[in-house]
C-alpha cells in the first residue's frame, strides 16, 4: 500500500473560486499543485548547479563544492543573477513594443491619447517640439536609443528623471545602468560556466539590473501606455467571473502588453462589428480582462465602456474563466498565460491566438503584432472571435459562477488621479500619515502563487491585517486581481479597517486597498512614493513605506525585488527566494544591504510575524521621522 | 506504530525500497537532515554544506549504475541488535522499530561492522555517534517518505511477526 496520495484542488482566499474549480471537469494548476507539492530542496535552497556537463552538482554536507569548485554562495549567486536577467529581459521587452507602438503612432499620425504625459515627460527629457507626433517619435527613439546602449554607456533618461538622493547612491555603489538591454546580455555571460566568482559583484549587477527593470520596465511602461492610450481614470466597477455577459462574443486577454491591443478596442467599437453583432443576433463583442493586461485595461475602463466587460481575475483564475465555456477566443500577448489553458481551450473549441512570437503557445496560431500591421491584425482577431462564437457557442455549455466576484471596487488608481483626488498635491496625504490616522504604507505587490498557503491566501490575509492596523494597503499585480475579487478595494471593505482607517475610507469614499492595476504600476507605486518623499525633503528608506511580493511567482517578480531593494525598500517575500543555500549571499541581501542601499529583504512564511516585523519597522521609521 | 488490520492482525510500518523509481535527486537526504538537526524542522534551514550535518539515509549507485537509496530497514532480525555488546541497539517489538540508546552505545562500530545494508554509520562531527534511523518518531510519517517525489521510498504494513 503506497499512502502517498495527493488529490483535489488547493485552497484559495477566495472562495467562490475554489468551490467553482472543484466542481469543474478539468485539471488546473489548482489541482497540479497538489502532484507537486514536494519540492527538490536544492532547487528551494538554489544549491543545484547545471552550468556544466559535470553536474548537475548539488551541495551536500559530503559534497560541499561543485565539481568545478564552485561554492554555495558562488553557486547561489550565479542561479540569482540568472533570474534576475531574465525577469529584466522580460519587462524590458514589454516596454520595447510599447515604444515602437508609440514611434508607429507618430509616424502615422494616428490619435495620440494622453497628451498630458507625452507634454511633461518630453519637456521633462528636454525634449523640444511643437508637433504631437514628431515629439512622440522623438521621445520614443530617445528612450529605444537608451535601451539599446552597450553596457560601457550609461542610459540617460534615469540619471535625467529618477530621484536625486536615489542617484547619488547608486553612483556612489556604481551601479547605474548601462543600456538596458546590454545589462542583460552580460548577466548572462557573467554567470556562464566558469567565469564571474564574485557573489557581491553579482549581486551589485542584480541591482543594476533591477534599476533598470524598475524605472524602465514599469515606470515608463506605464507613462508611454498611458500616452498611447490615455491616462488611467477613476471609476468604480465590478470585477470577477459575474461581469462575464454570455450574451456577447468574448475575447479574453493574457499577458502584459496592453499596447499590442489599442487596435482591437478601436476595431471592436467600429460600426462594421456593430452591424455584424446584429446580424449574429449577439450584443457585441468585449473583452474580458485577467492577468496584468486586463488590469491595465481596467485602469482604462472609463475609455473603454462598451469594449472592456471588466477584470475577471488573476493568474491562476484564467483555466477556471475558460471553464466557463463563455470565452471565445483568448489572445495571448506574454507572460501569465498558463500551458493549462490550452487542453481546456481544445475541449471547449475556444480559439487560441497569440500576438507576440516570444509567447507563442503550442495550440495558439501566431498574429505576431508589429508597429506596421497592428490595424491589420486587430481586424484579424474580431473576424476569428465571430468565427469562433460561430463554431462553437451551440455545442458548448455555459457556466458562469455569477456570484464570483464583487462590486463597488474602486479602479483607475494610478499616481495621477490619486493626486488629483487629493485636490492636486499629495498633502493631505502627508498630514493623515504625519498624524498617525494612517499608519504607514505597505505595497502589496507582484503576482499569485499556489504555495503560499494557496491562491492568494498569504496575500489577502495579509491585506486584512494589515487595514486592522490602520496601515494603508497600495495593489500592484496579480494581487490587484486577488484583493479585488475578494472584495477588499471595494468601498465596503472599509469597515474591515482600523478605526483610524475606516473613518479616512467613509469620509473620502475610498476602500483601504488601493488597486493601481497591473504589476507594471509598481513603478506607479514608486512615483509616489518618491512624491512623498519630496514633499518631505527625504530619501525614500526614510519613508514608512514597505514593499511586499507576498506571493512572487516568476523571475518578473525577482527583478521587481531588486527594484525595491535599490530603492532602499524593505521587501518582503512570503517563499524565501532560491538563495538561502548561500549564507553570505543571504546576509548580504537581508542585512549587510541596510548599509549600502537602506533596503532589506525580509523571507517570512508566517502572516502574524510578517505584520508584527511590519509593524516595528512602520514605527521605527515614524519615530526617525518625528512623527 | 503498531495498528490492528480488519482481520484483527497486528501490523507495524516499514520503510520500503523501489529503487527503479529512484532519481537520485537526495530528497530524501535533505529531508533527513532537516527533521534531525533541530533547526525547527524547516528545509530553508538546512546548511546545505555543513559536515555536521547527518542523514540518516544515503544514496548509493549500484551495480547497474542506477542510483539507489539505502534506508535503516528496522531488520526483523537485526545484526546490529545482535552484535551489540553494550545493548543500546534493541529491537521493539510492539512498534518493529530498531532503536539506539546513546547513553547505552560504547562507539564499538560492531553495528557500523554488521549492517548488511551499509546504512549505519559515525557521525562527521565526532566520529563517535552512530547515526540511526528513529523512523522519525513523533511525526506522522518519516520524512524521507514523505519527500520523495518518485515513490521510491514508500510505506508498507506489514503483519507482525
Amino acid at each position: 500500500m503506497n499512502i502517498n496520495v495527493r488529490s483535489g484542488n488547493c485552497d484559495s482566499a477566495d472562495k467562490v473560486l475554489q468551490d467553482f474549480i472543484s466542481n469543474i471537469n478539468y485539471e488546473t494548476a489548482h489541482h497540479r499543485i497538489k502532484t507537486q507539492d514536494i519540492k527538490c530542496g536544492f532547487g528551494l535552497q538554489g544549491v543545484c548547479c547545471r552550468l556544466c556537463a559535470n553536474g548537475p552538482c548539488r551541495i551536500t554536507p559530503n559534497s560541499p563544492k561543485g565539481v568545478c569548485g564552485a561554492t554555495p554562495d558562488q553557486m547561489v549567486a550565479r542561479n540569482f543573477i540568472r533570474s534576475v536577467a531574465a525577469g529584466s529581459a522580460s519587462y524590458i521587452h514589454v516596454l520595447e513594443n510599447s515604444l515602437w507602438a508609440l514611434k508607429s503612432l507618430g509616424e502615422k499620425q494616428l490619435d495620440i491619447k494622453g497628451i498630458q504625459t507625452l507634454n511633461n515627460l518630453a519637456s521633462s527629457l528636454g525634449i523640444e517640439e511643437n508637433d504631437t507626433h514628431k515629439k512622440a517619435i522623438i521621445l520614443a527613439d530617445f528612450l529605444l536609443d537608451d535601451l539599446y546602449k552597450p553596457s560601457f554607456k550609461k542610459m540617460e533618461a534615469i540619471n535625467i528623471l529618477g530621484y536625486t538622493p536615489r542617484l547619488n547612491n547608486w553612483k556612489a555603489l556604481d551601479i547605474m545602468p548601462g543600456g538596458a538591454k546590454s545589462e542583460v546580455f552580460d548577466a548572462l555571460v557573467k554567470s556562464s560556466t566558469n567565469l564571474n566568482t564574485d557573489p557581491t559583484n553579482m549581486l551589485l549587477h542584480s541591482l543594476s539590473l533591477g534599476i533598470s527593470t524598475g524605472f524602465y520596465g514599469l515606470t515608463l511602461t506605464n507613462l508611454i501606455n498611458d500616452i498611447i492610450m490615455g491616462e488611467p481614470r477613476l471609476k468604480i466597477s465590478s470585477v470577477g467571473m459575474k461581469t462575464i455577459d454570455p450574451d456577447y462574443i468574448n475575447i479574453m486577454v493574457t499577458g502584459h502588453q496592453h499596447a499590442l491591443h489599442k487596435g482591437l478596442e478601436d476595431i471592436i467599437n467600429s460600426e462594421s462589428v456593430k452591424t455584424l453583432s446584429d446580424q449574429l443576433n449577439v450584443k457585441g463583442i468585449r473583452i474580458v480582462g485577467s492577468t496584468c493586461v486586463g488590469q491595465d485595461m481596467q485602469l482604462r475602463a472609463k475609455d473603454l465602456d462598451g469594449v472592456f466587460s471588466g477584470q475577471a481575475g488573476n493568474n491562476f483564475t484564467t483555466e477556471a474563466i475558460l471553464a466557463t465555456g463563455a470565452i471565445d477566443l483568448v489572445v495571448s500577448e506574454f507572460n501569465c498565460t498558463l500551458p493549462g489553458i490550452e487542453p481546456i481551450a481544445k475541449d471547449l473549441n475556444i480559439k487560441l491566438i497569440a500576438t507576440d512570437e516570444l509567447a507563442k503557445k503550442e495550440s495558439a496560431d501566431l498574429l505576431a503584432v508589429t508597429p506596421e500591421n497592428a490595424e491589420t491584425v486587430a481586424k484579424a482577431l474580431v473576424k476569428e472571435a465571430i468565427t469562433s462564437y460561430t463554431l462553437r457557442r451551440n455545442k458548448v455549455k455555459i457556466n458562469i459562477p455569477e456570484n464570483h466576484g464583487s462590486d463597488n471596487a474602486l479602479t483607475g488608481v494610478s499616481e495621477g488621479t490619486l493626486k488629483e483626488f487629493l485636490g492636486g498635491n499629495y498633502q493631505p496625504l502627508i498630514n493623515l500619515i504625519a498624524s498617525g490616522q494612517i499608519k504607514g504604507i505597505v505595497g502589496i505587490v507582484g503576482c499569485s502563487n499556489l504555495v503560499s498557503g494557496g491562491h492568494d491566501v498569504f496575500t489577502v490575509e495579509l491585506a486584512k491585517k494589515l487595514i486592522a492596523k490602520d496601515i494603508l494597503v497600495l495593489s500592484a499585480g496579480c494581487t490587484s486581481g486577488g484583493l479585488s475579487n475578494v472584495g477588499l478595494t471595494s468601498l465596503e471593505a472599509s469597515q474591515l479597517a482600523g478605526p483610524n482607517l475606516r473613518k479616512i475610507c467613509e469620509e473620502l469614499n475610498i476602500p483601504p486597498v488601493l488597486n493601481f492595476g497591473p504589476c507594471l504600476a509598481i513603478g506607479r507605486l514608486e512615483l509616489v512614493a518618491v512624491e512623498l518623499a519630496k514633499a518631505l525633503d527625504v530619501d525614500l528608506p526614510q519613508l514608512p513605506l514597505i514593499i511586499s511580493a507576498p506571493q512572487w511567482l516568476e523571475e518578473q517578480a525577482i527583478a521587481d525585488g531588486m527594484y525595491a531593494l535599490s530603492l532602499g525598500l524593505p521587501l518582503h517575500v512570503a517563499k524565501p527566494l532560491f538563495i538561502t543555500g548561500g549564507p553570505a549571499v543571504t546576509k548580504l541581501v537581508t542585512e549587510d544591504l541596510l548599509n549600502i542601499t537602506g533596503g532589506h529583504l525580509i523571507m517570512n512564511e508566517d502572516v502574524d510575524t510578517t505584520v508584527s516585523t511590519f509593524d516595528e519597522i512602520i514605527m521605527a521609521k515614524r519615530y526617525s521621522l518625528g512623527i | 506504530m503498531t495498528m490492528k488490520t480488519e482481520k484483527n492482525k497486528e501490523t507495524i510500518k516499514k520503510i520500503m525500497v523501489d529503487e527503479s523509481k529512484c532519481q537520485g535527486c537526495y530528497n530524501c537526504t535533505f529531508a533527513c537532515i532537516a527533521v534531525h538537526e533541530n533547526k525547527g524542522k524547516n528545509i530553508y534551514k538546512v546548511d546545505t554544506h555543513n559536515k555536521n550535518f547527518n542523514s540518516r539515509n544515503v544514496i548509493t549507485i549500484n551495480e547497474d549504475g542506477r542510483p539507489t537509496p539505502m534506508v535503516c530497514r528496522h531488520c526483523d532480525m537485526p545484526e546490529c541488535v545482535l552484535t551489540c555488546i553494550s545493548g543500546a541497539m534493541t529491537k521493539d517489538e510492539e512498534t518493529g522499530i530498531v532503536k539506539h540508546n546513546l547513553k547505552k552505545c560504547a562507539s564499538c562500530f560492531m553495528c557500523v561492522m554488521s549492517c548488511p545494508y551499509g546504512v549505519l554509520k559515525p557521525d562527521n562531527k565526532t566520529g563517535k555517534i552512530i547515526i540511526k534511523c528513529d523512523m522519525c518518531e513523533g511525526e506522522d510519517m518519516p520524512a524521507c517518505v514523505k519527500s520523495c517525489p518518485t515513490g521510491a521510498l514508500y510505506i508498507k504494513e506489514v503483519e507482525k511477526i
